[in-house]
């Protein structure tokens, strides 16, 4: 089917003519959208500073005293092939005695009546950025325990499962928020579209008895819907923008951690476009579930 | 072109059209007349589709109405020019784009909509009347105007319900010489009135309605 030129005209007249319906829907829905947009900037910035993490996540593999050489190459030769892992190092006791020293440089009296190197060897594991949640990790460390050689390993369980947390809490409490308030846009779309079109009966009445069809009866309203959804994604995109400027950068010489937050350039193209799609599809159900 | 056999309309216990039976054949010019409430504006709504019969079988330009899917009403109205007794002009929009409506529809580009409409509009002689609005135009410019929106789209068919019930006799002459034009183009007509002085003495095909009944089929 093709819009014919005339539907957007259409559209455009009800849009000017029925201005303070219109503009009304439009704040609403930029407000709900603003809504969105932060929550989005809150997952965006937490995302970025979580991001690094897991690239700083290594598994220690504490190793038994008497274990031989040829053990050690064994177990990582082993580690290697696992898809899991990234990258493997072998840190023999006197390199991390070494690496200790050198860590508490400023505490020496730490070490003096030390006759012999307590700290065992250890191997390092580093894993892929992707493998790095609790379960797979847990799963890893099952596998690692049954080695032989391998006395106990350490790899932050606790800050592990809290990161985790936190990311999938904000995932949740974002999703969340962002089906209400779409289901909110939705419904206000529908009833905006519903509006105007009860303002329009006798008109659309005409248009049926001249032998209009049902597409080109309905297109201007979707159009309409389509552009009350859009323009509220672009208010609240300046609504977003002026809180980020006006309010981030301004604080972010008084709050430094403000200053590190980043803007996401998504917002630019998502917060239009999400409009245009709820706006649409709130028009859609409103024109379907009238009878005319 | 239009034909009704044994056509039974029913309103909630009350009949408005019982078993009419009548052909209207191509390029013809017939009126439908009868007393307020015998069943004349039924009869044009059952013909483009407004209201469906409860009985019978309608044909009208080629379509069988009874077995009409909803979808197909607009086609069929496409082939169908209204002059509707309560005119049905849009007072938001001026006359050029009242007109301009019909051909709008039909998706026609724009430049052809305004020569169109143009013509149409000088033939009815309101030309000059292009950018009014429907508020400001006397009874009889306004009754030229849903002639020019129902002529405009060049329809096969053209129903008129009581095309001249406001006007003043000079006036009603005018619209009858307008449609006695659009008829000598082809354009098959049936014209619902109960104002004898329109069809006597015409020598066209006047069927007249009494309680919903056909009660003679004869020549004015």
């Amino acid at each position: 089917m093709i819009v014919a030129p005339y539907s957007f005209r259409l559209a455009l007249q009800s849009l000017v003519g029925e201005k303070w319906i219109n503009l009304l829907s439009v704040f609403t829905i930029a407000s709900g959208l603003l809504v969105i947009g932060i929550a989005f900037f809150a997952a965006y910035n937490i995302d970025a500073a979580t991001r690094k993490l897991p690239e700083k996540f290594a598994m220690i593999l504490y190793l038994d005293d008497a274990i031989t050489r040829d053990k050690v190459d064994a177990i990582l030769a082993g580690l290697k092939k696992k898809p899991e892992v990234a990258q493997v190092r072998y840190i023999g006791k006197d390199e991390a005695m070494k690496e200790l020293k050198s860590l508490l440089k400023n505490a020496n009296y730490v070490f003096e009546g030390l006759d012999e190197n307590p700290l065992p060897d250890s191997i390092e594991v580093r894993l892929r950025q992707e493998a790095v949640n609790p379960d797979q990790v847990r799963k890893l460390t099952d596998e690692i325990t049954r080695l032989k050689g391998v006395r106990e390993i350490d790899y932050g369980e606790k800050f592990l499962t809290a990161l985790h947390s936190l990311k999938s809490g904000v995932r949740t409490v974002g999703l969340s928020i962002i089906m209400i308030i779409a289901t909110g846009i939705i419904f206000v779309c529908y009833s905006t579209v519903k509006i105007l079109f009860y303002r329009r009966t006798e008109e659309i009445e005409t248009f049926k008895l001249l032998g209009a069809t049902k597409f080109f009866i309905r297109a201007p309203f979707i159009i309409e819907g389509g552009v009350i959804g859009m323009a509220g994604g672009l208010a609240s995109l300046g609504g977003i923008l002026i809180l980020n400027y006006a309010v981030i950068a301004r604080l972010g010489t008084a709050v430094p951690l403000l200053a590190t937050l980043l803007f996401p350039l998504n917002l630019f193209l998502l917060l239009p476009l999400v409009g245009l799609f709820l706006g649409v599809t709130g028009a859609m159900i409103a024109i379907g579930r009238l009878r005319y | 072109m239009i034909r009704f056999t044994n056509v039974t309309k029913d309103y909630e216990n009350q009949t408005a059209l019982r078993d009419i039976t009548f052909v209207v054949e191509k390029g013809e010019m017939a009126f439908i007349t009868g007393p307020s409430g015998s069943g004349k504006t039924t009869l044009l709504k059952l013909i483009y589709s407004a209201e469906r019969p409860d009985q019978g079988t309608i044909s009208v330009a080629g379509f069988d109405l009874d077995q009409l899917k909803e979808s197909s009403i607009p086609l069929l109205r496409r082939h169908i020019g209204v002059v509707f007794q309560d005119f049905r002009l849009l007072a938001n929009r001026n006359i050029f784009d009242n007109v301009a409506m019909a051909l709008r529809i039909r998706n026609m580009p724009e430049r052809e909509i305004k020569t169109k409409v143009y013509e149409t509009l000088k033939a009815v002689n309101l030309r000059h009347k292009s950018d009014s609005f429907p508020r400001s135009l006397s009874g009889g410019e306004q009754q030229r105007v849903v002639i020019a929106r129902a002529m405009v789209a060049d329809p096969t068919v053209l129903l008129a319900d009581e095309p001249t019930g406001n006007l003043d006799a000079d006036t009603a002459e005018g619209v009858v010489r307008t449609f006695k034009d659009i008829n000598a183009r082809g354009t098959t007509m049936l014209i619902a009135t109960h104002n004898r002085e329109l069809y006597r003495n015409t020598g066209r095909k006047v069927i007249r309605l009494e309680a919903g009944a056909l009660v003679s089929v004869v020549q004015g």
